[in-house]
């Protein structure tokens, strides 16, 4: 088979690559890894999904035949499968992190472009600035937020982000909690803002509204009301004639002749067959992780330790977001049930915070499942069973409420993604041993914001709060990035700002990976932002 | 219930598993279905664990019987717990096999699991935990 374009991987990334690639008039095939799997497929397991996964998971990564090895802290290094502690897995399937995800819709600001300029380089991280600057982006979070449909508050957003046009949608109606928060910040004079979401609060684009149901992050929406690369971009670029869907098709190398232009893929079918398309241009849009591995797992003799890696740095900076939140015990019930639940958020503390490097965006949390509640939203002092349990359980289901965000990660480049030289997946592919821990720093950061999210608990009226320090720990699960940063420098970056391996016309990243950092706020409407303007601009120079 | 622990090792961990969410007025968890959540997980993804269960239940019995001289499953429901407590915290009279407190911890777990979790999974019949804490299913 032969292709313009193969895409790997169906996400947040992939997704828009095929679009904007298809809609240019370009062959493309994208390959994914996971399932064409339907509402019900996925269901509304408490127990298996991407929210609590105390058992293995319906939504992929699959359990047999594809474990990861982690190395810990303390240097111990263990064998672990798709929903075990360890693993940092993003959903495997069809539209990747965004069938499921809870589609809170940020732009980065500002300054989460100019971390190393705004505060310096912590000793021992590689915090660094990006290439491009938010207004390089903003025209494509602009169609990101059009062309996936984002619903927000184009004033409130105006107060943090120059913006040039509204959002297509209208925030959602608030419930509880946010009522009694925005109370909490009026009395503390903070900024707030609704939470802006990929989530259709009215009809759009053919599709109907949310009906608010409450099984929203983790989950797949009921209503198709809940926007990713599945019902938007991907049906778009095949919509168009000129884009192939494969699913179940697992990328396994990039091939690459020894002038060292890229030729195509080597993939695997459900079967175990291998194949080899040929493309004009290779795209890695497979997730921070699985796309270092990929290209780690595609050595030449011009690059033996993978494409674009002659620098060591394929895999290295993997990143998410410590979380730093508080819980806080309310007089009233704030739980009213409506989904998505996230609304209303504040970024006053997302820069700027006396004696920390970077900080977070502070929000309410989505609807809480009881199992999960119950594993993560209990006093400490209180018996984990018995009847004082089940008491407290049932009185305060309803009142307590978490305040907490994604602090901005000072990466470390000790963090990776490699190879393991022993553990094959089901196809005989090497599997990504995953190592090392976010910077020191990060959890300076995060201990301040937990103390902000107190605050906002207890102005808003919490009789009482709690919290627990983050851990110095790798957090590279649903929000990895930074494996193939972004840098005019090839001795430090993997790609150019236009997403392109350093030394390799044809050869894409269009994922997290590019990240140079990933952000005070969630990271995913960048990736899309950022996935746009490089394919845009492919296309223009073909 | 789960076919391949004993007659008295199922005795023990429906004690157990009243003990872990007791009946008040609202169920405890033998009646909110627990026990079948159990006995399907034991035949799916927790088949692996059966055997650990059998063996912690024995040893969770031979506690009772050598601190109060009788099975677990006959003591009343304030000596179960402080039982319960005791072992969960390490404070164990008799051999275990393995770590005391991390079997306690585990089976709360899943308890707890089976009383809070979905429907579907076997346990929480007729949502009854879920009414209780008042979370409600919309579409
Ligand atoms: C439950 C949940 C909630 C979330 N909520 C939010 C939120 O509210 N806001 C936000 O900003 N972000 C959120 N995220 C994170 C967001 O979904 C991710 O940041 C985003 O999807 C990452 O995009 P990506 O393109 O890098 O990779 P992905 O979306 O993960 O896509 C990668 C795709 O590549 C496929 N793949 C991997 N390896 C191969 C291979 N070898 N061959 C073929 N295919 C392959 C995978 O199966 C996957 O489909 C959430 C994630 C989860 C899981
Ligand atoms: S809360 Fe709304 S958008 Fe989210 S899954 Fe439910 S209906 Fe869909």
């Amino acid at each position: 088979m032969r292709v313009d374009a193969v895409v790997v991987g169906s996400g947040a990334g992939g997704g828009v690559a095929a679009a904007v690639l298809a809609q240019a008039g370009k062959q493309v095939l994208v390959l994914e890894r996971g399932r064409d799997v339907t509402y019900e497929e996925i269901g509304r397991d408490h127990l298996r999904n991407h929210r609590i996964a105390r058992h293995p998971h319906r939504a992929g990564t699959d359990l047999e035949g594809n474990p990861r090895v982690f190395v810990d802290v303390a240097g111990r290094e263990r064998l672990v499968r798709a929903h075990e502690p360890g693993f940092h897995g993003n959903p495997t399937l069809v539209g990747g992190g965004t069938r499921l995800y809870g589609a809170q819709a940020w732009r980065f600001l500002p300054a989460d472009f100019a971390m190393a300029s705004t505060y310096g380089v912590p000793a021992g991280s590689s915090l660094a600035d990006w290439p491009i600057g938010y207004d390089d982006l903003a025209p494509f979070y602009e169609r990101a937020e059009w062309e996936i449909g984002v619903c927000g508050d184009h004033v409130a957003s105006s107060r943090h982000w120059p913006r040039a046009k509204p959002y297509p949608m209208p925030p959602l109606p608030e419930g509880l909690q946010a009522r009694a928060l925005r109370q909490g910040a009026a009395a503390l004079g903070w900024d707030v803002l609704p939470v802006p979401l990929l989530i259709n609060s009215v009809p759009y684009a053919g599709r109907d509204g949310c009906t608010r149901c409450g099984h929203c992050v983790g989950f797949a929406c009921p209503a198709d009301a809940k926007n990713g690369s599945h019902n938007t971009v991907l049906r778009r670029a095949l919509a168009t004639g000129r884009a192939r869907l494969l699913p179940e098709a697992v990328a396994e190398r990039v091939e690459c002749d020894p002038a060292g232009r890229v030729t195509g893929v080597r993939w695997v079918d459900r079967s175990g067959a291998r194949h080899v398309v040929e493309a004009e241009v290779v795209i890695c849009a497979a997730g921070a992780i699985e796309t270092a591995r990929l290209l780690q797992n595609s050595p030449t003799r011009r690059e033996p330790y993978g494409l674009g890696n002659n620098h060591d740095q394929v895999g290295r900076h993997l990143q998410g977001h410590t979380y730093a939140w508080a819980l806080g015990e309310m007089p009233e019930p704030v739980h009213d049930g409506l989904g998505p639940g996230v609304s209303l958020a504040t970024l006053d503390f997302a820069h700027q915070n006396d004696g920390v490097v970077g900080g977070a965006m502070l929000a309410d949390e989505f609807t809480v499942l009881p199992i999960a509640f119950w594993a993560r939203n209990l006093p400490p002092d209180l018996p984990r069973w018995g009847l004082d349990n089940k008491r407290y359980m049932r009185e305060n289901y309803r009142r307590v409420m978490r305040v907490g965000g994604p602090v901005q990660e000072i990466p470390s480049p000790d963090a990776r993604a490699r190879l393991d030289r022993h553990v094959r997946d089901r196809w005989g592919i090497p599997v990504a041993r995953l190592s090392g821990t976010t910077h020191p720093e990060t959890l300076r950061t995060a201990a301040h914001l937990a103390g902000r999210a107190r605050a906002w608990l207890h102005a808003s009226g919490a009789r009482r709060t709690w919290t627990e320090p983050a851990h110095l720990a790798l957090h590279a699960g649903q929000h990895q990035s930074g494996t193939c940063r972004m840098g005019d420098d090839e001795r430090a970056s993997v790609v150019d700002r236009w997403g392109r391996v350093h030394g390799h016309d044809n050869l894409y990243v269009m994922d997290a990976s590019v990240h140079v950092t990933n952000g005070a706020l969630n990271p995913v409407l960048t990736i899309m932002a950022l996935a746009f303007r490089a394919a845009e601009r492919l296309c223009a120079d073909w | 219930m789960a076919a391949d622990l004993t007659a008295s090792q199922s005795a023990t961990l429906r004690a157990v598993v009243d003990t872990v969410v007791p009946a008040d007025d609202d169920p405890g968890g033998v009646e909110a279905g627990v026990l079948r959540y159990l006995a399907g997980q034991f035949r799916g993804d927790l088949a692996g664990l059966l055997a650990y269960y059998g063996a912690g239940l024995d040893a969770i019995d031979a506690e009772a019987r050598e601190v109060y001289g009788a099975g677990f499953a006959l003591l009343r429901p304030g000596r179960r717990e402080a039982l319960l407590k005791a072992v969960e915290a390490g404070d164990t009279h008799t051999p275990w096999p393995f770590d005391a407190a991390t079997f306690v911890s585990t089976v709360v777990g899943h308890v707890m699991e089976g009383f809070y979790g979905d429907p579907g999974n076997g346990g929480n019949r007729d949502a009854v935990s879920w009414r209780m804490i008042r979370f409600e299913v919309r579409d």
